[in-house]
């Protein structure tokens, strides 16, 4: 029984030999990248659905790092290499959860608000942004939201990850 | 203090009730399957799954 080893307040942990990679399932916007980049760590039809061992250490942090949220992040096991971690590192803890690390080095940045039409899933809008939904308007600072494509949705507008057992094509 | 300068006003992005969204202002669209990007003045993306032009809205909804 080492269930208490892989939980984390909000997540599960996964680790391997090199690193840990943090799943935090509240964060999830479903864009999709972990599985679509990588099934033989990430696929949500089997549980646990993270397996470390199915790639190597290099490959799984690639993957990680293009989650646009941080429902992953990774650190290495060995802390004193998580000091030297590069910023275009984004999904390190260093980065995305400072909570879990001694740091905070996030840098404000003023770009456009990114639209990204994932393949096959919802639309991710990151940024500062204005949205109207249902003739309310909201100010959306820093944050992301993710708007369903597929139509199947039951929290529409919002993505809730159906378009994968809809087999959503588009 | 640093003045943004900025030609583009902030982006904002519609649900239009029964029809697609629409996304004004400053904003890049990148479409991760078509492989394309742009930053277009307007765009409007299909959200009812029904469009033939997609991610582009072509009114299929209202069929």
């Amino acid at each position: 029984m080492e269930k208490n080893e892989n939980q984390f307040s909000g997540g599960r942990r996964y680790k391997n030999d090199d690193i840990t990679v943090f799943w935090k399932p509240s964060a999830c916007v479903h864009a999709s990248y972990c599985y679509r980049e990588l099934l033989e760590v990430f696929d949500p039809s089997r549980r646990p659905w993270v397996d470390m061992n199915g790639a190597t250490t290099e490959k799984i942090i690639e993957v990680v790092n293009l989650c646009p949220t941080e429902a992953l992040a990774w650190k290495w096991n060995d802390e004193s290499k998580n000091d030297s971690v590069d910023n275009d590192q984004l999904n390190h803890i260093k980065f995305r959860r400072p909570e879990l690390m001694n740091s905070n080095d996030t840098e404000p940045k003023e770009q456009p608000v990114s639209v990204k039409v994932m393949a096959d899933g919802p639309i991710v809008i990151k940024g500062t942004f204005t949205f109207i939904y249902n003739g309310t308007k909201k100010e959306v600072n820093d944050s992301m939201i993710s708007i369903c494509r597929c139509g199947v949705s039951d929290h529409m507008p919002f993505c809730d990850g159906q378009h994968r057992k809809a087999g959503f094509i588009g | 203090m640093e003045e943004k300068k900025e030609n583009k006003p902030q982006a904002v992005i519609e649900v239009i009730d029964f029809g697609p969204l629409k996304i004004t202002g400053n904003f890049l669209l990148k479409d991760m399957k078509r492989d394309k990007e742009e930053s277009p003045a307007e765009v409007k993306l299909c959200i009812c799954g029904k469009s033939a032009n997609k991610p582009y809205c072509d009114e299929s909804h209202k069929k």
